[in-house]
């Protein structure tokens, strides 16, 4: 398969073409020529119409229903949301059915990835069945492939655990994900604790049940001189303690999800579920100061926090609706619309390059020989993403029909391309 | 008449003006002439069919409505649910479809879940009338209180109203709270700080944890009922230790330089939240509201309706 990329400009700061427009030459999934101007003849051409090329989006912390909620989304259903989103790979939470828990469900998510144009890296469970209890074989699952580990949508309650889980993985460089969340103090709340949910009947879920946890974390991470991954942050206050964090100089690196750095709890007013997530979105002072985290480096990174939910789940009177939105398809425009102002160098930062580092990934070259791992995007372009195109399975978003700034014009991984221009 | 409510549904106080609370207001004025006459029933409802969907055990709302519909001549339908079979919400949407087939024009909804009014207006063309959204609003309860202190002050602009008990679980005090607002009196809220939402105050309410201090500030009282059902984990030790040291009594009444009103939108726990001397004193109103709620009712039902017919006809 050959491909020929025109008019890219390229966002690879290790690179010697960066802040440079080129063609691109691929052939069977491997960069083969890079020049300024090709004119050659290629079995595909893409024209990028001067659109910026950067390394392969990566997400972490996708919900992928394979195995026991494939009625939510299916490996293909996701490919195709993931790849329309940016990303030529995605970190699965382990909260299926079974749970990825141990070698078996680990080599499973693996051989999905196999010449698919996305790559699944799974995210093994830190204790069996995503329960909270017993330490799950973290070995064996890194082994089997697994990049890192959390019991994702189930925060780990347990001080005692979160500490044995840290100091397990240590001698492996391991990192421990956790979601941040006290659950006994945000039992039964609905969203953010304040003004709002006051004025709606609702229980509120308090910034500090967020806050606590992340400050035990810390401690906890610092106790074991382990690697911790706060995921999905969304407190001012949480912010401030990984800034603290990282100045002391322990392993502890955060992330957000696109939907809380582009939205409010005001959104909820009118008990619209689909702005019903988890985490909550929270303040605009909390907003603002998620964007601040990013800019300076205290964030690390930005997730979709992709949560596919069917109706069944979903449309519901507010307080029996889940929580979570999908965010595969809108995550690069949310970001790029509160972010522009900072350029795409700091985009590709925290969709790409970021995530690549927390999990070990090789970072794309631009020269020959080098695996083709490519998403191109423009920061400026407008799009509205149609309810009937919307490629995930499910259609929890509150998105759809929405003009939104920004948009993915394509991904390629190794032999295989996705383009919508 | 030529004046309309400014909204097709009654799912809040929130969503009113001052204006709508007033044409409710005055409405039912006539209607509470008008059920005091030997002959109680006008047809003004008379092609309407109106079902009353209680999700959610209720006995003096559900009557107060019914005989309400019932005197301005409606067809009344009764539902009602366990709480059980709502608790997954299939109910609801199921039971919008069986509304729409059923060819209801209103609907008067008590339901456990905030917002649960909302969801069905999003789905159905009825007027919805909200009777009680688990802890979000009770909109009708809070204008046949604002009604019946109205009878009782005139105007409620400036007037001090106290609201006592638990705040975080209660429908009725935010309705209140709006209400009040609109209309220009003052609110505080007095209990224990684990029955007050935190942010309460950015709501424009008063906070305080002294009742006898509370009741020395206030025009008028509004008592609510303790609920223990309402609360998964304990918010308060024992209602006995909350009937010594936030329970209102006569004496604490008769201490008082000026006479209050005290209300309560039932029913009463005597002997917890007010003893019964208090209760059946001279300072309560609460056979009165009870009286109005159904004259309130038949405004909103009347009012909705009229925007209905004014609607089609357009």
């Amino acid at each position: 398969m050959q491909l020929l990329i025109k008019n890219a400009r390229i966002v690879l700061p290790s690179s010697k073409w960066h802040g440079q427009q080129v063609d691109i030459l691929i052939e069977n999934g491997t960069v083969t020529l890079v020049e300024p101007t090709l004119d050659i003849p290629s079995e595909n051409t893409f024209d990028a119409g001067g659109a910026f090329l950067s390394a392969g989006f990566v997400d972490v912390g996708t919900t992928v229903g394979d195995p026991g909620f494939e009625h939510r989304e299916d490996f293909e259903s996701v490919t195709a949301a993931a790849a329309a989103g940016g990303y030529t790979a995605i970190a699965c939470l382990p909260n299926t059915s079974p749970a990825l828990h141990s070698k078996p469900e680990i080599k499973y998510v693996r051989n999905q990835a196999r010449n698919n144009l996305v790559d699944f890296l799974p995210i093994g469970a830190v204790s069996v069945d995503c329960a909270g209890k017993d330490i799950a074989e973290l070995y064996d699952m890194r082994a089997a492939g697994a990049v890192a580990f959390s019991d994702g949508k189930n925060q780990i309650q347990s001080s005692a655990l979160m500490l044995r889980a840290l100091l397990y993985v240590q001698p492996f460089n391991g990192v421990i994900i956790n979601q941040p969340l006290d659950a006994n103090m945000a039992r039964g709340g609905q969203m953010h604790e304040g003004k709002i949910s006051t004025s709606m009947g609702l229980r509120g879920i308090p910034a500090l049940a967020e806050e606590l946890m992340v400050q035990r974390d810390i401690y906890l991470a610092e106790y074991s001189n382990s690697r911790l991954h706060l995921l999905n942050i969304s407190c001012k206050r949480s912010v401030e303690l990984v800034r603290r964090a990282k100045a002391a100089g322990l392993g502890v690196t955060a992330s957000v999800p696109a939907m809380n750095l582009a939205c409010t709890d005001r959104e909820l007013e009118r008990f619209d579920v689909n702005y019903k997530v988890m985490p909550p979105l929270r303040s605009e002072e909390d907003r603002k100061a998620l964007k601040e985290g990013l800019l300076d480096g205290t964030i690390d990174f930005i997730t979709s926090n992709h949560t596919p939910l069917d109706p069944e789940a979903k449309d519901l009177e507010f307080p029996f609706a889940e929580f979570g939105a999908i965010g595969l398809e809108t995550a690069f425009s949310l970001a790029s619309q509160n972010l522009h102002a900072a350029g795409p160098d700091l985009l590709v930062e925290k969709l790409s390059l970021a995530p690549r580092r927390l999990l070990g990934l090789p970072l794309p070259e631009l020269e020959a020989g080098a695996e083709a791992d490519f998403t191109i995007f423009s920061p400026s372009e407008n799009r509205t993403l149609q309810r009937n195109s919307i490629r995930s399975k499910s259609k929890n978003t509150p998105f759809a029909g929405q003009p939104l700034k920004g948009k993915i014009f394509g991904v390629v991984r190794r032999n295989k391309f996705y383009f919508d221009r | 008449m030529t004046e309309q409510l400014s909204t097709k549904h009654l799912l809040g106080i929130k969503y009113l003006t001052e204006e709508d609370i007033q044409l409710i207001f005055e409405t039912a004025d006539e209607f509470k002439e008008v059920i005091n006459r030997p002959i109680k029933k006008v047809p003004s409802l008379r092609d309407i069919t109106v079902a009353n969907m209680f999700f959610e055990n209720s006995t003096r709302t559900r009557i107060s409505f019914e005989l309400a519909e019932k005197r301005l001549s409606a067809d009344v339908v009764n539902f009602s649910a366990s709480a059980s079979s709502v608790s997954k919400g299939e109910t609801l949407l199921d039971t919008v479809n069986n509304v729409l087939s059923m060819k209801v024009d209103m609907v008067v909804m008590r339901h456990p879940a905030p917002g649960a009014p909302q969801f069905l207006a999003r789905h159905i063309g009825a007027n919805i009338i909200n009777a009680g959204d688990g802890t979000h609003e009770h909109p009708t309860q809070a204008l046949l209180d604002a009604f019946s202190l109205r009878e009782k002050f005139g105007d409620l602009a400036g007037k001090k109203v106290a609201i006592f008990g638990d705040i975080t679980h209660s429908r009725v005090a935010l309705s209140n709270i709006y209400c009040l607002r609109k209309l220009g009196a003052e609110v505080r809220v007095c209990g224990p700080p684990t029955l007050i939402p935190k942010y309460l105050p950015e709501l424009g309410v008063g906070v305080e944890h002294d009742v006898r201090k509370a009741l020395r500030w206030c025009d008028a009282a509004n008592v609510l009922r303790i609920q223990l059902e309402r609360q998964d984990v304990r918010n308060f030790p024992s209602l006995r230790e909350y009937s010594q040291y936030f329970g209102i009594n006569k004496a604490m009444l008769d201490s008082l330089d000026q006479e209050i009103v005290v209300m309560h939108p039932g029913p009463i726990n005597r002997g917890v939240e007010l003893t019964s001397d208090v209760a059946d004193s001279e300072h309560s109103i609460i056979l009165q509201q009870v009286e109005n709620g159904v004259a309130v009712r038949m405004a909103v039902l009347y009012l909705l309706a009229a925007r209905r017919t004014a609607s089609t006809s357009a």
